[in-house]
């Protein structure tokens, strides 16, 4: 494959859709009744040892000092992502894309440039939540990307040239990334389906008019809503003088004015009542099959048993969607879906790519004929065992670096307003039971909540007739 | 970090030297960089290395940090040795390899791993073939047996040999979705028409219907020896007890030498430039790559063409590619120059997108911006940025344990020096900008380069002409 340079702004719609394979490609895990033996490593949790400092203007500055490592991870997220938006959709990310060009002491991407000079990987991205900027560095580099960070939070420079310009090379990333992308596509009409009102209802990169529209003053007043410092998490994490660090963050950002008040979109989603439906034309082999449900946000009491669902229908080889539509019925390459915590609402998805030649009604069945199995019986106590332990090793591979491990406490501290410490969160895991899974099945996955997507070219089968209805099973 | 040992930093020095050094006058970015830091990247006491007595060779890559622990077996052939017709084989007895091994069949394999909450992977590339599972250290045991069973048991039953092979065709239908496919397959077939780094590394739908059970066993006879395997342990394990571990189960492996890999025939290096343009009617993008031949991994000039290749188009906002079409013209989003480094010779490409109407004056830039760097090679000031992004990404690149222990086995399968890891700095820092603008005059041929366009046809025809002769091809 032709290389394609892979390190510019970049947007992140939430999780992408990934078969469940390559989620668990490079896994790792934890905990087994297998041959326990002694003098093995055992796991103990940094986020214990991450210091708290909140400026005077509210600003969060999370540090974790490991000395080995020879890397250092520096972050900043921003509480404002696509749900905060109000008219221009889209201007969260633009407006992230705007912050590499150029401020008052340095002209447009120095400051990518100058910490790349250094071996640093520079980037950002936006979610529906939130806005993060990070640097992952040699340690020396340290005190420059401090400088470049409070220069640019201080003295951003926003031009019509500049906008202009990276106006288009947004919308060269929404023609990327969606609308030339069949899984993009389709990701897009799923949430327009599955939200009405809720400002997840809208892309993460917007939609094309409202990007063209955009002018400086909206980017200006975007910037000057969201980005005050009692918005503003900092984390750094790896081998660095904490103190001098601390010291410096106080010296430019300790500067910045905070927000009396940051708006939020009062909107909630209202109740579904019916089975809702799409169809995207694309011109595809393969089409792409996705279903929806609304789920509770993150945080709520039921999660940790939509997990367990999540991973139970789709996590590995002898995962149910695996097992039965790819493996056994080979109606399809690729079979996923789980649980989306997203900040104010929720998701649960499940989707199936098609074989190319083989029927989407056929695969549709097949796909949410598990979903309704879940609800209808009780999974085993070896399947309950089996997705709890993969959950873990998923907690467990997100340490392994620097970058992993600063983004999980950004993250967590924003989601949660807290790091919730790996111990509780194994324990509620190790409480789900299988009755819980069945009950959020029950609750969460009933067929009159669920949104289906179909992608598939014009003319191609039907648009789907609805399955028979699960409810109607015993 | 979750980590129970401590290891011995890596470049924490300057960090605490920069750390403690006043905050002068002149803002950060005005000051000059650190010298670049040399040294070996990994402390010799956590890396080991034993020959078995049936040729195996082990290397272990002890960390102590997390419970955590990969193994893998990577044998030192892969796609390119197979033939026209085979091609695909190796991907497809890859695969095989967890449909069925030891005692267990095929879902009952899958559960094994998914017990353990395990990742199990095997594939082929150009130049290896890498069969890894990961898992928690406690469980080495288990993992040891899943592998030993995978790469020495395979089962080869014919009904999943059916089925991997309907999954291949499959896939190879299905990829015809992705513009990026189909650009580089269109390229890959330009450059090398009729060899085997032409066709895609999982085969086509012809050479792939040919495969079964007993293809699969043949090749993993001819391939999975001893001799032409690195066994690799990384992580939370001792090189003592690996060891005892990797004799009971791969002592006994035996096999001869494998086949010498075939030549590949010397890539043809055309007079003219020429297009091809894949025709997607529907696409508002179009997909674009530009190159030609480029070179082995084990050439010396590889160092100063790879700051060559990272001047013109290297990752991040620092290439004159980037500044170019994106950064000044807002033409793409990425844009990207490499060469890619295989045994035998991989293709030079740069690669990027953009909207339909701007194909032309996007290729019109990257050919212009290739001829550039002939005329004006990297500067002095381009060079030295080059060289301290390249040596500073490359100890983030090494983050990992299992980041190093990649690298070291890269090296053997490509033949290079064990020790290529640890002097990679310097040999960066000491290339000159005259050995830069040599790999410039000799490396890179816009005028001969291959064109090639994923989009709609009746508008990119006319749009190109003057280019090259044009070919247009479906899908």
């Amino acid at each position: 494959m032709p290389p394609a340079a892979g390190r510019s702004p970049a947007l992140r719609v939430g999780r992408r859709f990934e078969p469940a394979l390559r989620r668990i490609a490079a896994s790792l895990l934890l905990l087994s009744a297998l041959g326990a033996r002694p003098a093995r490593a055992t796991l103990d949790d940094p986020a214990s040892r991450v210091r708290t400092t909140t400026l005077a203007n509210g600003m969060t500055v999370l540090t974790l000092v490991d000395s080995t490592t020879p890397v250092v991870s520096l972050q900043i997220w921003v509480k404002a992502g696509s749900r905060d938006e109000t008219r221009y959709t889209g201007i969260a990310h633009l407006f992230e894309h705007m912050m590499f060009k150029g401020s008052t002491n340095l002209p447009p991407e120095r400051h990518a440039q100058l910490l790349e000079a250094r071996g640093g990987r520079v980037n950002a991205f936006t979610t529906n939540d939130v806005t993060a900027y990070f640097e992952d560095l040699p340690p020396d580099a340290l005190p420059l990307a401090l400088a470049l960070e409070a220069e640019r939070f201080a003295n951003l420079d926003i031009s019509e040239k500049t906008l202009a310009s990276e106006r288009q090379v947004v919308l060269e990333e929404r023609r990327l990334r969606t609308e030339d992308d069949p899984q993009g596509r389709l990701l897009e009409q799923l949430f327009a389906t599955t939200f009405i009102a809720h400002p997840y209802r809208w892309p993460v990169i917007g939609w094309r008019s409202d990007v063209e529209a955009v002018g400086v003053p909206q980017c200006r007043a975007f910037f000057d809503t969201y980005y005050a410092p009692n918005d503003l998490v900092m984390v750094i994490v790896g081998s660095f003088d904490e103190a001098d660090a601390l010291r410096r963050v106080q010296e430019s950002f300790g500067k910045m004015k905070p927000a009396a008040e940051i708006p939020r979109n009062p909107t909630q989603e209202p109740a579904q009542r019916g089975e809702r439906r799409a169809v995207v034309h694309f011109d595809v082999r393969a089409p792409v099959v996705a279903a929806a449900w609304h789920a509770p946000k993150a945080g709520d009491p039921d999660a940790p048993a939509l997990e367990v669902l999540g991973e139970i229908l789709s996590s590995g080889r002898s995962s149910r969607l695996y097992e039965r539509l790819v493996y056994r019925e080979q109606l399809a390459l690729a079979a996923a879906g789980g649980y989306w915590d997203l900040a104010s609402a929720g998701l649960f998805y499940a989707y199936v790519a098609v074989r190319p030649g083989v029927s989407p009604d056929a695969a549709e069945r097949s796909l949410l004929a598990e979903v309704e199995r879940l609800r209808r019986e009780e999974v085993g106590a070896d399947e309950l065992a089996k997705a709890k332990k993969q959950i873990e090793v998923g907690i467990v591979s997100g340490l392994t670096t620097t970058h992993g491990l600063a983004s999980r406490f950004a993250g967590e501290t924003i989601l949660y307003g807290r790091i919730r410490p790996l111990e509780e969160r194994l324990a509620e895991l190790e409480a789900v039971t299988a009755a819980d899974v069945e009950r959020v099945a029950k609750t969460h996955l009933a067929p009159e909540g669920r949104n289906v997507v179909r992608l598939q070219r014009e003319g191609d089968a039907s648009a789907g007739a609805a399955p028979p209805r699960g409810r109607k099973a015993p | 970090m979750i980590r129970t040992g401590r290891l011995p930093a890596l470049l924490l020095l300057p960090a605490v030297l920069a750390g403690c050094s006043a905050l002068g006058a002149r803002p950060a970015w005005e000051q000059p960089p650190p010298k670049v830091q040399e040294g070996p990247v990994v402390p010799a006491e956590r890396l080991h290395r034993t020959t078995l007595e049936n040729g195996l060779e082990v290397l272990v890559l002890e960390d102590h940090r997390l419970p955590r622990l990969a193994l893998g077996i990577v044998l030192r052939r892969g796609v390119a040795s197979e033939s026209v017709e085979q091609a695909g084989l190796a991907s497809y007895t890859a695969e095989l390899l967890q449909r069925g091994a030891g005692p267990r069949d095929a879902p009952a394999f899958a559960r094994a791993v998914d017990d353990l909450g395990a990742g199990f992977d095997a594939s082929a590339d150009w130049d290896s073939i890498s069969i890894g599972v990961a898992g928690l250290s406690r469980d080495e045991p288990a993992l040891v047996d899943l592998l030993a069973d995978a790469v020495l048991r395979p089962r080869f039953e014919p009904g999943e040999a059916a089925r991997v092979r309907s999954e291949q065709q499959a896939g190879l239908e299905q990829a015809k979705d992705e513009p990026e496919t189909l650009l580089s397959r269109a390229f890959a077939r330009t450059l090398y028409p009729g060899q085997r780094y032409g066709l895609p590394s999982d085969g086509t739908p012809e050479s792939v219907a040919r495969f079964d059970a007993a293809a699969a066993r043949a090749f993993h006879a001819t391939y999975f020896v001893p001799s032409n395997a690195i066994l690799y342990a990384v992580g939370d394990v001792s090189n003592e007890e690996f060891l005892e571990a990797a004799r009971a189960a791969f002592g006994g492996w035996r096999g001869g030498a494998p086949p010498a890999a075939p030549p590949l025939a010397p890539t043809p290096t055309p007079e003219a430039r020429r297009v091809v343009i894949v025709d997607r009617p529907d696409l508002g993008q179009s997909q674009i790559v530009v190159g030609h031949e480029g070179m082995r991994r084990s050439e010396p000039a590889r160092h100063a063409a790879l700051l060559l290749a990272d001047v013109l188009g290297g990752g991040g906002f620092s290439s004159r590619l980037m500044e170019r079409v994106r950064s000044e013209a807002g033409l793409t989003y990425s844009i990207g120059a490499g060469f890619a480094m295989r045994r035998e010779g991989g293709p030079f490409s740069v690669a990027t997108f953009t909207r339909v109407p701007e194909t032309r004056r996007v290729i019109d830039l990257i050919l212009a911006e290739l001829e550039r760097a002939k005329t004006e090679p990297p500067t002095p000031a381009e060079l030295g940025e080059a060289k301290t992004r390249a040596a500073g990404g490359f100890v983030l690149g090494l983050e990992t344990s299992q980041a190093i222990a990649s690298a070291l086995i890269a090296l053997d399968v490509e033949g290079l020096p064990p020790d290529s890891l640890d002097v990679y700095r310097s040999r960066i820092v000491q290339i000159t900008p005259e050995q830069v603008a040599a790999a410039a005059e000799a490396r890179l041929h816009p005028e001969r380069a291959a064109i090639v366009v994923v989009g709609p046809a009746s508008v990119l025809v006319p749009e190109l002409e003057g280019l090259g002769e044009i070919e247009v091809v479906k899908p």
